[in-house]
């Protein structure tokens, strides 16, 4: 099968999986993206390919993450945070349809906006990369202090980088000792299901469940179904006003260019300054979701590209956290050296795979989130059980780890993540910071103790 | 009606349930260690299928991805399984919204009902929009009563 069939083919299926998991309110990112991507790559399939498949999970679920979003008020994932007040504001007004259509035609402007800017903003960037690969080591570290003190932990992050470098690099040794290969893979996994696994850590323990049990169960309450259009596919230009698809362009543009800041904190920001600019509650609301939304695709799918386009190694929160398999998959993708996309891709290709993605992800969430919204959210709440979702993304990471390095990967894993995960979940160092103390603690292990 | 019956029966076995919440929904936590261990057993148990079966009939070098799919395949069976022995807990309430109350709401965001109209009767795009999606009168009459 030629690499374009199976790019297209993969593309489809990160559409048709994302799509799906969008409707399941308040997932973490990277404890689904980290897992689905490394199967594509172990799977065997070439760099283009996978490339197509991260670009069409990353829009696809994005557009449909706006669905719990608008109809229920909840965020759908992370980024969908700073839209909640919006979005509840033009759900209390009765019409969260329109909330829904506003966010979804400006996640897809922003989505095309973000690849021809990164893709060229990231070739402009290379110049810098021979720099920044030689010195990757002290990269990362400063950027582990940097992104610590940003974390909700502030100096308490900064404060763990040493000792869980230390943490990182003693497991690493002792099982290397025993697989006799340096493990990555069940790093990542660790790091990336710890808020999930200290979660169930907590309920299992008696002195510390009692601040995670509920009397009742979660009450979640859907707003009524409307459509307001003919056909299938609504244009999306004629969704947004004219003022409105002028805001998305513009704040979508700049956020692709600011690519090592947090996705959250951009879409809030750019949020602000739309609402500033619109008065009234349904223009401010409707106006400042159609932007945030395209925001929140444009920072995604750029903070993915440029770091890999430019320097082949993570230097932004959606590289270490979502994006961290296409930099870092031993033993097919490596950013120590750097044998990974960057080395493997042309910008061209950058640009050809990801519109492949992006278009497939277009066709087939754009339409089934603005048609089916309302049933595909009744059947999941209704059929498919928190239990169930959590049960197989730690079943997905044992089997992963297993691959990597039977039971040692999953020791591994499972330690990693109860570590990792307290430490998020007390003490606020997130796995942003976890990530990027994992790339530097062979650096700082050896500057410090020479080993 | 038939909802609502669902909802009570709900709330009636809830009555009797202590929940967790973990990832920002609610589980029973009896529930969610069987589905962990379902899970797991399922996914290692299909690569070690994989790896038992497969390097009779593959290419050496295909038997760790083909093991892999397997128990991808496990993992998806173990989700489905999971999902029919363990119904969600959660209590979905269908919103009937009711337009009388637009008033209420934009008085209790701190907005002047008829500010708000005049705001959306100025701007002519925001009007025609509205007035296409059938939501102008309801502003109309919130906003003109004030």
């Amino acid at each position: 099968m030629s690499v374009l069939m199976i790019s297209i083919l993969l593309a489809l299926a990160g559409a048709i999986i994302f799509s799906l998991i969008g409707l399941v309110s308040g997932t973490d990112e990277t404890a689904i993206m980290v897992p689905f991507t490394l199967l594509v790559i172990l799977l065997g399939a070439p760099p283009e390919a996978v490339f197509s498949f991260f670009m069409a999970a990353v829009l696809a679920k994005h557009l449909t993450h706006a669905i719990p979003t608008a109809l229920m008020g909840i965020p759908g994932d992370t980024t969908a945070v700073p839209l909640i007040d919006h979005a509840s504001a033009l759900r209390r007004l009765g019409v969260p349809h329109v909330a829904l259509r506003k966010m979804l035609s400006g996640g897809l402007i922003g989505a095309f906006i973000a690849l021809p800017t990164a893709v060229l903003f990231g070739q402009f960037l290379g110049q810098f990369a021979d720099f920044f690969k030689s010195s990757s080591g002290l990269i990362f570290t400063l950027a582990a202090i940097l992104i610590a003190y940003f974390s909700k932990g502030k100096w308490v992050s900064v404060l763990m980088i040493i000792p869980f470098a230390f943490f990182i690099k003693s497991i690493d040794t002792f099982s290397f000792s025993v697989v006799e290969k340096h493990l990555s893979t069940s790093f990542f996994l660790g790091i990336a299901i710890g808020p999930m696994l200290s979660d169930i850590l907590f309920s299992l323990s008696p002195t510390a469940r009692k601040g995670m049990i509920r009397q009742s169960a979660k009450e979640y309450h859907l707003a009524p179904e409307t459509k307001g259009w003919k056909g299938f596919f609504p244009n999306p230009f004629r969704v947004l006003t004219g003022r409105q698809t002028a805001y998305t362009a513009a704040t979508s543009f700049v956020s692709s260019l600011t690519f090592a800041f947090s996705p959250v904190g951009m879409t809030s920001l750019m949020g602000e300054i739309v609402g500033s600019r619109n008065k009234g509650v349904y223009k401010k609301s409707t106006s400042s979701l159609a932007s945030m939304n395209g925001v929140t695709e444009s920072t995604y799918i750029a903070e993915a590209i440029i770091p890999l386009l430019a320097f082949g190694i993570p230097l932004s929160p959606v590289a270490l956290g979502p994006a961290s398999p296409l930099f870092n998959a031993p033993p097919v993708f490596t950013s120590d050296p750097v044998n990974n996309l960057h080395n493997m891709m042309t910008p061209w290709e950058f640009f050809l795979y990801g519109l492949i993605g992006l278009v497939i992800a277009a066709l087939i969430a754009y339409p089934f989130a603005m048609n089916y919204a309302r049933k595909a959210t009744v059947f999941v709440m209704k059929n498919i059980s928190q239990e169930a979702i959590v049960g197989m993304f730690i079943g997905l990471a044992c089997l992963l780890a297993f691959h990597e390095a039977q039971l040692v990967g999953v020791i591994l894993t499972l330690t990693m993540a109860a570590v990792g995960g307290l430490m998020n979940r007390v003490l606020g160092v997130s796995s942003g910071v976890q990530f990027m103390i994992f790339y530097g603690s062979t650096y700082m292990m050896s500057k410090l103790l020479g080993v | 009606m038939e909802t609502e019956m669902v909802k009570k029966e709900q709330q009636a076995t809830a009555a009797q349930r202590e929940y967790i919440e973990i990832l920002g929904d609610t589980v029973v936590p009896v529930r969610i260690l069987s589905a962990i261990v379902i899970s797991i057993c399922l996914s290692i148990g299909g690569y070690f299928l994989g790896k038992s079966i497969f390097p009779k009939i593959a290419e050496a070098k295909m038997v760790g991805s083909y093991s892999l799919l397997l128990g991808i395949a496990g993992s998806v069976i173990g989700l489905i399984i999971c999902a029919n022995l363990f119904k969600p807990s959660r209590i979905l309430t269908e919103e009937e919204t009711s337009t009388e109350g637009l008033e209420e709401v934009l008085l209790s965001m701190q907005v002047d009902p008829g500010a708000e109209y005049d705001l959306i009767k100025d701007d002519p795009v925001t009007k025609k929009e509205m007035e296409e999606l059938g939501i102008l009168e309801t502003f109309k009459r919130s906003g003109g009563r004030a």
